[in-house]
């Protein structure tokens, strides 16, 4: 099931729906390289809070998105990762090193204005 | 006070019964001595019931027994239908459960198995010697066999007394537990948690839980974790604090460790625990500034 990615000013959103497939996540990862680049896009806000399994495949990826956006001028914050999720992930030894991560969509994109009026991305 | 319960949790299958039963060995050849000292007994029960009764009256610590009339004339009630099931030659699963319902009410009054176990010598003393003075020379065999009877109920009424000695402690327990880690809001977006006590893994796993469900209730961003009142961490715990820390990271909120002591400073040190992950502020007073600072508060004297 592709995930549908939202522009929102100079940011993008992107609101995960259902368990990802591994497919899944790849694409997600290629079309927001891809569309950071297209709308010339500051932040990624990734909303994971449906998401109750985090493996370490979807870790990965996850922090592979961050790092590819990044080169490309983006950065990104995942947000609403659930209470059992976080605990578990820890317990799994998968952290996101490097990698923001924020409450729910509205701290996210605090987070990336805050980011941005600080000077750490640079605004058009 | 924890609750009062009319029954146990214990159940007994019909193969925990035969097992029991076999475990006081007690077999066909028993249960015909039984028999023959069966009128014996019935003749003598409100004797033995009385005496029964008698004796724990005479003991200080049997008090609360006696403190509840309703309890006792029951318990009167169940000894003497006791002393005949005895003798009945069935100790099926009906017999079980009306021992079962006869330890329960001295669990109720919280009867001391140790003056209970006194009491319970005392009646099978009597009616051992009963049964030796009157039913001839063989006296001692018959006693023997009904002893047996008495021995498989103690069994079940010792299983109770102490499964509901355990039963209180475990509620209690649960009680320690639910009030011992409450995460307060004392600023939006800043929560703090003294954790007191012994961090044990279920405790601080359930710590971590209730921590990360109310970073999410009360959209925390920043946490303050005192731990003054935790006597010893070692490797184990400072493990389960560096995982909370870590999980409350994923949830987008910091947290800072508070109230080391000197003692578990250099314990930490001295265990190897890599603390680089672990914001730490050397009290709780240092840990609200610091904690007010990344909220952007700034305290102000009027």
């Amino acid at each position: 099931m592709p995930v549908p990615i939202l522009k929102q000013g100079s940011f993008l959103i992107v609101s995960v729906q259902a368990a990802l497939s591994d497919r899944d996540l790849v694409d997600l990862k290629n079309e927001l390289a891809e569309k950071v680049g297209q709308y010339r896009s500051k932040g990624v806000v990734i909303d994971v809070s449906l998401l109750d399994v985090m493996d370490s495949f979807a870790t990965r990826m996850l922090r592979g998105i961050a790092q590819t956006t990044k080169l490309r001028g983006a950065n990104t914050v995942i947000v609403g990762i659930q209470p059992d999720v976080a605990f578990a992930m820890v317990q799994l030894g998968l952290a996101l090193e490097g990698v923001d991560t924020a409450l729910d969509l509205d701290e996210g994109l605090e987070l990336l204005n805050l980011r941005m009026s600080k000077g750490e991305i640079r605004d058009v | 006070m924890p609750s009062l319960q009319e029954s146990t949790r214990l159940q007994f299958t019909e193969s925990e019964i035969e097992r029991r039963r076999r475990f006081v060995n007690l077999g066909a050849e028993d249960l015909e001595r039984i028999a023959s000292v069966k009128d014996l007994i019935v003749k003598h029960a409100n004797t033995f019931s009385a005496a029964f009764f008698d004796y724990l009256a005479k003991i200080e610590e049997a008090r609360p027994l006696f403190g509840n009339v309703a309890i006792l004339e029951q318990a009167r009630t169940a000894k003497h239908e006791h002393l005949l099931a005895m003798v009945s030659g069935r100790y099926d699963r009906a017999y079980v459960e009306q021992r079962l319902k006869l330890a329960m009410l001295y669990g109720r009054v919280g009867l001391d198995s140790r003056v209970f176990l006194g009491a319970f010598h005392n009646l099978l003393q009597t009616i051992g010697m009963t049964i030796m003075r009157e039913s001839g020379s063989d006296g001692a065999q018959k006693f023997f066999s009904l002893e047996k009877v008495g021995f498989f109920d103690l069994g079940i009424i010792v299983d109770v007394l102490i499964d509901e000695r355990e039963r209180v402690i475990g509620q209690q327990q649960i009680a320690i537990r639910e009030l011992s880690t409450p995460a307060l809001q004392i600023r939006d977006r800043l929560l703090i948690l003294p954790i007191i006590g012994v961090l044990d893994s279920q405790r601080a796993k359930q710590l971590t839980d209730n921590l990360l469900h109310a970073i999410r209730a009360n959209r925390a961003k920043v946490v303050v974790m005192d731990i003054t009142g935790v006597a010893a961490v070692d490797s184990k715990v400072a493990n389960h604090l560096i995982q909370t820390v870590a999980a409350a990271k994923l949830m987008g909120a910091a947290v800072i460790v508070t109230g080391l002591s000197a003692e578990v400073a250099q314990s930490l040190v001295a265990l190897g625990v890599d603390l680089s992950k672990l914001n730490t502020v050397g009290d709780l007073q240092g840990g609200l500034e610091e904690a007010d600072r990344l909220l952007g508060y700034v305290v102000q004297r009027t």
